[in-house]
C-alpha cells in the first residue's frame, strides 16, 4: 500500500510539474498551443520527471521536488491541470478571495499562534467535514460546478487515502494554494482601482 | 444539468466522507501502566566483561553500571534512544556520522544483554540513500530515533528527517520491524503539519492509549516552539493536539499519571531573562487537551529532559540542572506521595574544570526492562554514547531515602 501510496505521488508530482513547465511555455509564447502539441508536452516532460535519469542523481527528478515542497492538496493539483484546457471557466474571484482569508486564518493558527489547532479538525471532524460540504454547496450554487467536482473529488481522496496524509486539510488546502489566492485577490483589488482611474470618474463633473 | 451532476457527485463524496469519519476510531483512554511492585532484589551483579565497562559491585545491592555503546568510527554520535526487547534485552538506537546533519549519517542500533553486561555490535537500521528511495523523495540528513512498541507486538522506531534547511524542517518518519529489530520495513512518512509537513521533531518514547494505538510526544521548532502530541494508528497521524504554545518549550516527556491524568516535562526554549525551569503541562482526558501548568522548579539550560516511572510509584528524571551548559547531568527522583525531585545520583560532572574544557553530557534516554530498574543512554561530549544501569533494588534503596538524608541527597531545585 505504501509503494502504491509513494508510486502514485510521484505520478502526480511529474504531471504538476510538467504542466506547470507546459503552462509557462504557453505563456511566453505567441500563440495557443494546440491541444496535441499540450498533450504531447506533458507526456514527455511527466516521463522526464517520473523516471531516475541517472546523471549521478539518486531519484527522480520529481521526488526532489517532492522532498522539498510535499504533496500539494488535490485541489491545487486539479485547478493547476485543469488550467490547461483553454475553454475552461476561471476560477471565480469569490472561491479565491474566501480560500484567501480562511488561509490567512488557518495558517498562523495551525503553526502555533495559541493554544487552538483548526488542522486537528482535519482527522475527522463532522462539524469542519459539514463546512466543507457547504462551501463546495455554495460553488455549485454560485454556478461554478467545476469546484464542487474538485472539492468531491479531494474528499474522496481523502477517504480512499490516495496521499500519506489522514489529515482532510491536506486535500484541500497548501501553502501554495494559499499564496495564488492571495495574490490574485490583491491584483483582482489592484485592476479593479485601475480601471476606476482609467474610468475618469475623478474628473466628471459634479 | 451539470450542476445537478456535479451536486449529486459531492452527495456522493459526502457520504463516502462521513463513512469515513464514522470508521475512525474514538479517542482512547491512557492503557494503565501500572503494575504490582516487586520484592526487593538483593543480588550481586553480573560482573562486566569487556574492558570499557566498570562495574563496582557490593555484596547486597546491585551499584549501578557504566558501558559504553559500541562505537562505529563515526566522528560524531548523538540522540540515543532504547527499547526492550522480548527477550529481556535492551535495544538502543542513535545516529552517526562525521558530523550532525552530515549526508553520511546513518542510525545505528545495537542489543544489551544485562545477564552479561555486553553490548553487541552495531548495525546500521537506515541511512540517508535507504530512507529517500523508500520515501520517494529526496531527504538530506537523518537523527533523534525513537523506537515504540505496536499493539500487535512489533517494534516501530520513528526518526526525523531532513529535506532542506535544518532540523527546523524537519519530518517524521517510521519504519517497523517484525524480527525485534533486526531487518525493517520501507519507511513511511508521518503527516503531521499543514505546511509542507514542516518541522514536526520526536524526541520522547511513545505512551500508549488503552485501545493499544500510541500517543507520540513529538515538538514544533520552527515558526513557534511547542510541544504537539500525535495520536498514532500503525504508520500514520490520525489525530493531533497541541501541548504548549508560544516559542518556549519543546520536546515533551509524557507522564502518565492515571487512565485520563498525564503530565508533561519540557525542554525549554525561552529567551534571555526568562526563567530556565523545566515548563510543565497537562491534561485531564488522555491528552485530547492540554494546560499549561506551573513549571517544575528544577533549572535547565535548554537541553532534553527524559524521565520513567517506576512500579514504585516513584519517578525519576535525568537531565542538566544548571541553567547555562551541559556539563552535569543529574538522576533525580520524587516519590509518588511527596512529589519533591531530589538529586539521587550525579552521573557526570565537569563543573571543576575551566569552562573551555567542559563536556556537554546531553540527550539523555531513560528505559526500564521490568519497571524497576532504569538504564539511561546520553551522548557524552557528542563522541561517544554512554550507558548507565540501576538496580530495581538500589532505586528502591534511593527511594526509601528520599527527604531523609538531606545532607547527601543535594537538592538542584533552579533559585
Amino acid at each position: 500500500m505504501n509503494n502504491l501510496i509513494q508510486t502514485f505521488a510521484l505520478v502526480e508530482m511529474s504531471i504538476t510539474c510538467a504542466v506547470i513547465i507546459t503552462l509557462l511555455l504557453q505563456k511566453t509564447s505567441p500563440q495557443e498551443f494546440p491541444g496535441i502539441a499540450k498533450g504531447m508536452l506533458i507526456l514527455l516532460l511527466s516521463n522526464l520527471f517520473f523516471w531516475p535519469l541517472g546523471l549521478g542523481m539518486e531519484l527522480p527528478l520529481s521526488a526532489y521536488v517532492r522532498g522539498v515542497i510535499g504533496d500539494l492538496s488535490i485541489v491545487t493539483t486539479l485547478l493547476l491541470w485543469l488550467s490547461l484546457f483553454s475553454g475552461s471557466k476561471p476560477t471565480p474571484l469569490a472561491f479565491k478571495f474566501a480560500v484567501a482569508c480562511i488561509s490567512i486564518a488557518f495558517y498562523p493558527l495551525a503553526l502555533g499562534f495559541g493554544m487552538f489547532d483548526p488542522y486537528a479538525w482535519g482527522y475527522g471532524s463532522n462539524l469542519f467535514f459539514i463546512g466543507v460540504l457547504l462551501f463546495a454547496t455554495v460553488c455549485g450554487l454560485a454556478n461554478w460546478s467545476k469546484g464542487v467536482w474538485i472539492i468531491a473529488i479531494a474528499i474522496l481522496a481523502w477517504a480512499a487515502h490516495w496521499h500519506e496524509s489522514a489529515n482532510l486539510w491536506d486535500y484541500l488546502l497548501d501553502p501554495f494554494l494559499a499564496i495564488w489566492t492571495v495574490i490574485a485577490l490583491f491584483r483582482a483589488l489592484y485592476s479593479k482601482r485601475r480601471d476606476k482611474a482609467r474610468s475618469g470618474y475623478l474628473f466628471r463633473p459634479g | 444539468m451539470s450542476r445537478v451532476i456535479a451536486l449529486c457527485f459531492l452527495l456522493l463524496a459526502a457520504v463516502i466522507g462521513f463513512l469515513h469519519i464514522d470508521s475512525r476510531p474514538p479517542w482512547a483512554s491512557f492503557a494503565s501502566n501500572v503494575a504490582a511492585p516487586v520484592e526487593e532484589e538483593l543480588i550481586t551483579p553480573a560482573l562486566p566483561k569487556s574492558k570499557n565497562q566498570t562495574a563496582p559491585s557490593k555484596v547486597s545491592i546491585a551499584d549501578p553500571i557504566s558501558t559504553w555503546l559500541p562505537e562505529t568510527g563515526a566522528a560524531s554520535v548523538h540522540a540515543a534512544s532504547l527499547i526492550a526487547l522480548k527477550d529481556g534485552t535492551l535495544r538502543s538506537f542513535w545516529f552517526a556520522g562525521s558530523r550532525e546533519g552530515a549526508a553520511d549519517v546513518v542510525i545505528n542500533s545495537a542489543v544489551f544483554d544485562p545477564k552479561s553486561a555486553n553490548w553487541s555490535a552495531p548495525t546500521i537500521v537506515i541511512d540517508r540513500v535507504s530512507a529517500e528511495k523508500g520515501l520517494a523523495r529526496y531527504i538530506a540528513k537523518l537523527g533523534n530515533p525513537v523506537p515504540a512498541r505496536m499493539a500487535d507486538g512489533r517494534l516501530q522506531l520513528f526518526f526525523v528527517t531532513v529535506s532542506i534547511g535544518g532540523w527546523a524542517g524537519s519530518s517524521i518518519s517510521s519504519i517497523v520491524s517484525d524480527d525485534e529489530g533486526l531487518t525493517w520495513s520501507n519507511p513511511q512518512r508521518l503527516i503531521s503539519s499543514p505546511l509542507m509537513n514542516l518541522s514536526t521533531l520526536v524526541k520522547s518514547p511513545s505512551i500508549t492509549f488503552a485501545d493499544g494505538r500510541l500517543g507520540l510526544p513529538a515538538y514544533h521548532e520552527w515558526i513557534g516552539r511547542f510541544g504537539e502530541f500525535l495520536r498514532i494508528d500503525a504508520q500514520q497521524v490520525i489525530d493531533k493536539r497541541r501541548m504548549s504554545s508560544g516559542r518556549s518549550a519543546i520536546q515533551p516527556l509524557v507522564f502518565v499519571n492515571d487512565t485520563q491524568d498525564a503530565t508533561a516535562y519540557f525542554r525549554q526554549t525561552r529567551s534571555a531573562g526568562q526563567l530556565k525551569q523545566v515548563p510543565v503541562s497537562q491534561t485531564q482526558n488522555a491528552g485530547e487537551s492540554w494546560q499549561a501548568g506551573a513549571d517544575l522548579p528544577i533549572a535547565n539550560p535548554n537541553s532534553a529532559v527524559t524521565g520513567l516511572l517506576l512500579n514504585s510509584g516513584a519517578r525519576i528524571l535525568v537531565l542538566n540542572n544548571i541553567e547555562t551548559g551541559r556539563y552535569r547531568l543529574v538522576l533525580m527522583m520524587a516519590d509518588a506521595k511527596s512529589g519533591q525531585w531530589e538529586t539521587i545520583e550525579v552521573l557526570e560532572d565537569d563543573e571543576a574544570l575551566p569552562e573551555d574544557q567542559r563536556k556537554e553530557f546531553s540527550y539523555p534516554y531513560l528505559m526500564s526492562l521490568d519497571g524497576n530498574d532504569a538504564h539511561v543512554v546520553y551522548t557524552w561530549d557528542r563522541k561517544k554514547i554512554r550507558h548507565r544501569s540501576f538496580s530495581g533494588a538500589w532505586l528502591k534503596r534511593a527511594q526509601s531515602q528520599l527527604g531523609t538524608a538531606p545532607t547527601e541527597i543535594n537538592s538542584q531545585e533552579a533559585k
